[in-house]
């Protein structure tokens, strides 16, 4: 069936509802808020030119976070020149005091980067192993691996059984 | 899904998160400021554009550089050995706006070999092409896009080997690439793979595997932005693609999204000489 291309309106409209996933995914493959915002703007403005290649309306949020993943590598590739302390291996966990529970979100970011992006999509925006898959153009062998060690990571940092 | 996947998802749905201050104001703004492309493409009823599409479908054209008769006449030089070139393209141009085609197909002269690259290639093309065609017309007054571009390099032309390299990208909200190369000993004028380098019965897969892997694990140490898929990563093809370097040396080639996320593009490796010398013919 022919899918009529999403007026600007509607495209707002949804863009509005996937605001948090978008910068939690950014934010979740680049290590800053202003690098995470500005890949959120620029994918966007590309979905925006490109909406005509979304076949399936339902689809819109696994469709916009696939065109943002690419545009956070894209500034990875950038950066390949030059030296990111901050992006290099696993963080450590922020320090709380005995009573402070670590949070979810503190806990993921404290994860190795190519296991943060899988986890988040996973567990805060409810994706399916092949959206996932599709969104970070990995296969779905290693969105499982990354899962499973991101799962085991996180059960160490909250201290869940 | 296990009892602490469902605990993680509720903690997720629970807990506030942390969005920068204004985030949303500055999301609102964007929107508001989008506007329509200047180069949106063209849009026909739909009935229009399947009977244009239609008519266009035939156009496919397929024009030589060359005349056959030059071709002919700079195929038939005598030489010693095989002296290999490109004596023809054929491109094939298609776009209707929403689906593009741009394949261009080298044709050899100068041998046997080139002959049998000639068929390969015009194989590989073919099915592509038609491919392109079914998914075309599948489509018919529908609005994505695909695209389709085939490009070739000569990557060494040397008075001993010739390599032609074959690029081929297809695109859609995403893009893909894969690359085939063609190898000709001019000595012998055979059609090489990387398997025709090394003698019979040795390990060179599991050796040249070994260094991929290493070099793998070392980059991931080293950058954090590049990765790879040790995991999938069993070995390498017999006859995986290959070129050699301006300096000569082996260089290993991996489709996109074979080895590494899309985002690394087509993996290369270079393998020093003294890690495989031993088993060359």
């Amino acid at each position: 069936m022919t899918q009529a291309v999403m007026d600007k309106e509607t495209f707002c409209t949804r863009i509005i509802g996937c605001q948090e996933a978008m910068f939690r995914t950014a934010r979740a493959i680049l290590r800053s808020d202003e690098d995470a915002e500005d890949a959120v703007q620029e994918a966007i403005c590309t979905a925006f030119e490109r909406r005509d290649s979304l076949r399936d309306a339902e689809k819109f949020k696994p469709w916009v976070l696939r065109i943002l993943a690419n545009k956070c590598y894209d500034v990875c590739r950038r950066r390949q020149s030059t030296v990111d302390l901050d992006a290099v291996g696993e963080l450590p966990a922020p320090e709380t005091d005995h009573v402070q529970r670590l949070s979810l979100w503190q806990a993921v970011l404290s994860l190795s980067g190519e296991l943060r992006a899988p986890v988040t999509l996973f567990y805060y925006d409810g994706l399916s192993i092949r959206e996932i898959s599709r969104v970070l153009g990995i296969s779905e062998a290693a969105v499982k691996t990354r899962l499973f060690r991101g799962r085991t990571r996180l059960r160490e940092l909250l201290n869940e059984k | 899904m296990d009892q602490f996947d469902e605990m993680m998802r509720e903690r997720a749905k629970n807990e506030p998160f942390p969005l920068p201050e204004d985030y949303a104001g500055r999301v609102f703004a964007v929107c508001t400021a989008l506007e329509e492309p200047k180069t949106k493409k063209r849009k026909r009823p739909a009935a229009r554009w399947t009977a244009w599409a239609a008519a266009a479908m035939a156009l496919f054209i397929a024009v030589p550089n060359l005349s056959p008769t030059a071709a002919a006449a700079m195929a038939e030089i005598p030489v010693l050995g095989a002296v290999v070139r490109v004596v023809t393209f054929r491109a094939y141009t298609y776009d209707d706006g929403y689906h593009s085609a741009e394949v261009t197909v080298p044709e050899l002269a100068g041998g046997q070999a080139a002959q049998e690259v000639n068929s390969r290639e015009q194989e590989y093309t073919d099915r592509l092409m038609a491919q392109f065609r079914e998914t075309c017309e599948a489509e018919l007054g529908q609005e994505g896009y695909y695209g389709l571009d085939v490009t070739d390099t000569v990557v060494t032309d040397s008075d001993t080997w010739f390599t032609l390299r074959v690029d081929t990208v297809e695109t859609r909200a995403d893009s893909g690439q894969t690359s085939r190369f063609y190898h000709i000993d001019k000595a012998t004028d055979r059609v090489m793979t990387l398997k025709d380098l090394f003698l019979e019965d040795t390990d060179y897969v599991d050796v040249l595997s070994g260094e991929v892997r290493r070099q793998m694990e070392e980059q991931s140490g080293e950058d954090d932005t590049k990765a790879y898929f040790p995991e999938e990563f069993t070995a390498i093809d017999p006859e995986q693609n290959f070129y050699f370097d301006r300096d000569g040396a082996l260089v290993l080639v991996f489709d996109q999204y074979t080895i590494a996320p899309g985002y690394m593009g087509m993996p290369e490796f270079t393998i020093p000489a003294e890690v495989y010398a031993d088993l060359l013919k």
